[in-house]
């Protein structure tokens, strides 16, 4: 069965007594990786839980692969496989035992395909889960979740607490998973240092609500830092954008980090800025700005200061 | 085909790979007519995203150096002698521009610049005025 969506999320909500996440809708097409990126708190851990229903959503539908998640169909399943904080495995129990014992539940799954992942991660099948490392803990998590082949995959912060040789790994089997254009990722971080070369589109989660959706190109091209000078008159001409960040002056000296460069070049030429430097910023960088800083708000308040409310 | 990509850069992912194959292009030693690696493939074997691979060959297409098949994937395009010659042009008056605003900057005069211009494309003469 084939759907135009990997999944999709429409007015999802969950309420808690002191925390409301979403409504969210967010669509996503086969073969695409998103990066689900947010502070600790923001909603990351329950979207994704109610993806995979182990939280109830307040209102709100979710569709895996074309199929409801709550329905009486429980085939949505063998499409999504997840990785996240928590795993349920019998510690007493081998690695191959655990594995045998999952695979019962979908009717795709290839041991040979699970083999060569374990192998592939160097996971002892004979070793008794309760003895592993917290890096093959995940590791096995992964080869459970990949080895049905699923068409989407939701991972939970799959890469934290791990080095960096595992984390590299980790990411090499994502990107192979990626060449046929089948399957699509979805990845909740609040690192982005190692999603975002894999990355395609970001998705910044702020205190339960999405604040924006970009692809990843289109940032790395309008986004720059900016500094410059403005003398005499031409400083009191400067009003505030929606596009401004982090706005620092210092005598006649500005610099701000801007998420529209093209429009703010045409301002800074109009208002006679000397002195114009512009740099690129990281993936990195701008998700940080994103998510900690309001947009810029009237700059008599930013005399000699950073803006950084948020 | 190998690129030679690095996070350590100012220029963004998409933009070294376009200007590498872009050279690979022009230096011939992509060929005319021979099939890049498809989006994904490149992806994979680069270890970059798929949206950064696709922006690179939009890119290039656009400048008409390789060109999409449908279902077939990507080819070098026929492109003139001269058509290269004012493509490098192009790029080498781009990257001069902003070496000529740091000098300018910096107080070199017209002359100056020149002087160093010069020397530096013909040694020998430099040689010379010393």
């Amino acid at each position: 069965m084939s759907s135009p969506h990997s999944f999709r999320l429409s007015g999802l909500e969950k309420r808690y007594p002191d925390f409301t996440l979403g409504p969210i809708d967010l669509e996503v097409e086969p073969g695409s990786v998103l990066a689900f990126v947010g502070p600790n708190g923001s909603g990351k851990t329950t979207t994704l839980h109610c993806m995979m229903d182990l939280v109830r959503p307040t209102s709100g539908t979710i569709e895996i692969a074309g199929r409801p998640n709550n329905g009486p169909d429980p085939r949505w399943k063998e499409d999504v496989g997840f990785v996240g904080e928590v795993s349920g495995w019998y510690k007493g129990w081998t690695v191959g035992r655990n594995l045998a014992f999952v695979s019962q539940f979908y009717p795709n799954w290839s041991e040979t395909h699970a083999n060569a992942l374990a192998r592939r991660f160097g996971l002892q099948l004979n070793k008794k889960v309760g003895a592993l490392s917290k890096g093959n803990r995940r590791k096995l998590s992964l080869v459970a979740a990949l080895a049905h082949r699923p068409r989407v995959l939701l991972f939970d912060e799959p890469t934290s607490g791990l080095d960096p040789v595992v984390r590299a790994d980790v990411l090499d089997v994502l990107w192979e998973l990626l060449e046929d254009g089948e399957a699509s990722i979805f990845y909740s971080t609040h690192v982005l240092s190692d999603i975002s070369r894999l990355a395609d589109e970001l998705v910044f989660l702020r205190e339960g609500r999405i604040l924006g959706r970009h692809n990843k190109e289109d940032l790395l091209e309008n986004w720059r830092r900016v500094t410059f000078r403005l003398t005499g008159q031409a400083g009191s001409g400067l009003s505030d954008s929606e596009s401004w960040y982090s706005h620092r002056v210092s005598g006649a000296d500005h610099q701000l980090v801007t998420s529209d460069f093209e429009q703010t070049a045409q301002v800074l030429g109009s208002l006679g800025a000397e002195n114009v430097h512009a740099n690129r910023l990281t993936v990195e960088e701008i998700s940080i700005e994103m998510l900690k800083h309001q947009h810029v708000t009237g700059l008599e308040a930013t005399e000699g200061s950073h803006v950084a409310t948020s | 085909m190998i690129l030679h990509l690095t996070d350590v850069s100012s220029e963004p992912l998409h933009l070294q790979i376009r200007r590498q194959v872009r050279a690979l292009i022009l230096a011939g030693e992509l060929g005319e007519g021979e099939g890049l690696p498809s989006i994904r493939g490149l992806a994979k074997q680069e270890r970059v995203s798929v949206i950064t691979v696709q922006r690179a060959y939009d890119d290039l297409e656009r400048a008409s150096l390789i060109q999409a098949r449908r279902g077939k994937g990507f080819f070098v395009n026929t492109i003139s002698a001269e058509g290269k010659i004012s493509m490098a042009q192009q790029r080498l008056e781009d990257s001069l521009k902003q070496v000529l605003d740091a000098a300018r900057a910096e107080g070199l005069s017209a002359d100056q610049i020149a002087e160093v211009f010069a020397a530096l494309i013909d040694p020998s003469q430099d040689e010379e005025a010393r």
